[in-house]
């Protein structure tokens, strides 16, 4: 069956909600949802993996399953990521990693439930080399910031693209690339002006040797994107809904405003 | 030197363990530096290597091809792994096997990433299995070891749960993954549904001995012998059977009330160490252990006879009589 084009911003918004809440109920654990913050499910990852059924391309139920189990895979991956050094470590962080680990779990069941196999192995070689560009900030050797933006993209993506290409839905790779890339330096951007550095800072900090520099960087790349953002939204052909949502509920660009306020 | 004794037991299986062996390191293998030292550390530690051994076991009723064998050993084995980089974050732990862990090596984080790449290859690797039964089972086996861990922390410190509670923890904890490499390697070369059921549950009782023997030598072993400080357990606040059996003592519950969730000195340790060992939760345990060894040999009393369930007797009493 196809998906549904044509729709509504608040159609848009409630079917990326309700997906949400069926992502919620699939992870739910009582112990979980006391003790953790509970599994992160990114508006923006779940409207990139609905993007092909809002478009109206050809979608199914085990579509629509294997989108939710890409979106439990980030949860499970960035619940490991909030793990800190802190020792002796606590009842919340303890739990935190059995979260990550019991959503593995659930995203494998998931996809067998649904005999869909190939999946589990696209997503597992996705999530190997997430796991891969995660620990190269921890090498310690020295690389160039278009090294570090290769693994940030790949953390960002990778399990996105994945699915994108085991459904063939690649055209819309790039787009889902520069915006979900733009939304993470958007984040870091954030993270550089309250001092919450971030591994990716700490690095970009040392190899552009100062923080303002840092942020000039993030700045320019921030403007960069949302031009190849508004180029890619035309190639694709988003109807003016999906083409509207995306720009201002996903990726509002208001960091060049921010910047020319500043400059007077 | 018990893991030594242990893999005397399953000489037969040397050559196959060693192709395995291989297909671990393969497996681990990785274009970052790090996560690739991180894994082989882990994998060379060394291990009793006693999923991969049960699945090859359980493949002897069926139609034995280690080349399909090993599709489901290998997986396990890492399965295994993974959860083990997770436990020494959970746990805090500074040792495994005498070695430092990837967490006190590295940190946690790296120790995060390492267990996710390791389950994420085991899951790729467990792909190359058509049969669906074999997935339904090691997910189900994943959640449940999860749950598991989880109820684990939820009872921590509570020295008033009751020995149900205790059980049921260590079947997901421990039996489940054990279970399921005897059925799982039943699956793969095909016995019939008889045979695997037995192996399952053969599975299923041995992993509740092992993991309550486990649990006494916590107590009964040197910090040497063990790798770990003795008393582990306790001070983690996981109460195990030998306490469930030794509180029963009005004194002994009371010293252990007093110390449970204190940071204890050395001396203090060995004290509850002592106690423990002398007390007669060490007895009432093993009769536990025991009970299970038993039902574990009755599986085996319905199968085939052959080399396959002389070496899993054997692995069986070896279990049983482990060094305390």
């Amino acid at each position: 069956m196809n998906g549904a084009s044509g729709m509504k911003g608040h159609q848009i918004q409630s079917k990326i909600l309700s997906m949400e809440v069926e992502i919620l109920n699939a992870v739910h654990q009582r112990t979980l949802d006391q003790f953790t913050e509970g599994p992160s499910v990114k508006e923006c990852r779940l409207f990139f993996l609905l993007l092909p059924f809002l478009s109206g391309k050809t979608w199914s139920m085990e579509i629509e399953s294997s989108a939710k189990t890409v979106a439990i895979v980030y949860a499970a991956l960035h619940s490991h990521d909030q793990i800190r050094e802190e020792t002796p470590i606590v009842k919340e962080q303890q739990l935190t990693v059995l979260a990550g680990d019991l959503y593995s779990g659930i995203y494998y069941q998931m996809l067998v439930s649904t005999k869909n196999i190939a999946m589990v192995q696209q997503l597992a070689t996705a999530i190997i080399r997430v796991s891969e560009s995660k620990t190269s900030f921890f090498e310690q050797k020295p690389r160039t910031m278009d090294e570090i933006e290769k693994a940030i993209i790949v953390i960002e993506t990778e399990l996105l693209m994945s699915f994108y290409n085991f459904y063939g839905y690649s055209e819309y790779a790039q787009l889902a690339k520069q915006a979900l890339l733009y939304l993470r330096y958007a984040e870091e951007l954030e993270r550089l002006k309250s001092e919450n550095f971030t591994h990716f800072l700490h690095e970009a900090n040392t190899i552009l040797l100062d923080k303002n520099y840092t942020k000039y960087w993030l700045m320019e790349k921030l403007c960069n994107l949302h031009e190849q953002i508004t180029m890619s939204i035309t190639d694709c052909k988003l109807d003016y809904e999906l083409e509207q949502f995306l720009l201002h509920q996903i990726t509002p660009h208001q960091h060049r405003a921010e910047q020319l306020t500043r400059e007077g | 030197m018990e893991k030594m004794k242990l893999k005397l037991l399953y000489s037969d299986l040397k050559p196959e363990l060693e192709m395995i062996e291989k297909e671990l390191e393969q497996a681990v293998d990785s274009e970052s530096l790090l996560l690739n030292d991180a894994s082989l550390h882990l994998l060379q530690a060394g291990g009793k290597r006693i999923r991969p051994v049960f699945v090859l076991l359980a493949g002897k009723f069926g139609e034995y091809n280690i080349d399909v064998m090993k599709q489901v050993a290998v997986p396990l084995e890492l399965i295994h792994m993974a959860s083990l980089v997770h436990d020494d974050v959970i746990d805090d732990s500074e040792i495994r096997r005498g070695k430092p862990t990837v967490k006190s090596q590295w940190n946690n984080s790296v120790a995060m990433y390492t267990g996710d790449f390791i389950l994420a290859r085991a899951l790729e690797r467990i792909t190359e299995v058509k049969s669906p039964r074999v997935h339904e089972i090691l997910s189900k086996t994943l959640i449940e070891v999860c749950r598991g861990e989880i109820i684990q922390i939820e009872d921590k410190y509570k020295l008033d749960q009751n020995l149900r509670d205790y059980l049921r923890r260590i079947k997901r904890k421990t039996a489940l993954l054990i279970s399921s490499s005897c059925e799982l390697g039943a699956l793969v070369s095909g016995t019939d549904e008889k045979t695997a059921a037995h192996l399952r549950r053969f599975g299923y009782f041995i992993g509740m001995s092992f993991q309550i023997i486990d649990d006494i030598l916590d107590f009964t072993s040197t910090d040497e012998e063990l790798g770990k400080p003795a008393g582990s357990d306790f001070i983690q606040g996981n109460i195990t059977l030998p306490i469930l059996c030794a509180r029963n003592d009005s004194a002994i519950y009371a010293m252990l009330k007093a110390n449970l969730k204190k940071e204890l000195t050395n001396d203090e340790r060995l004290e509850i160490v002592s106690t423990i060992r002398n007390s007669s939760g060490i007895e009432e345990a093993k009769t536990m252990s025991e009970r299970y060894l038993q039902k574990a040999l009755r599986e085996l009393s319905f199968l085939p006879k052959g080399q396959g369930v002389k070496t899993m007797r054997k692995i069986a009493f070896f279990i049983g009589k482990r060094n305390f």
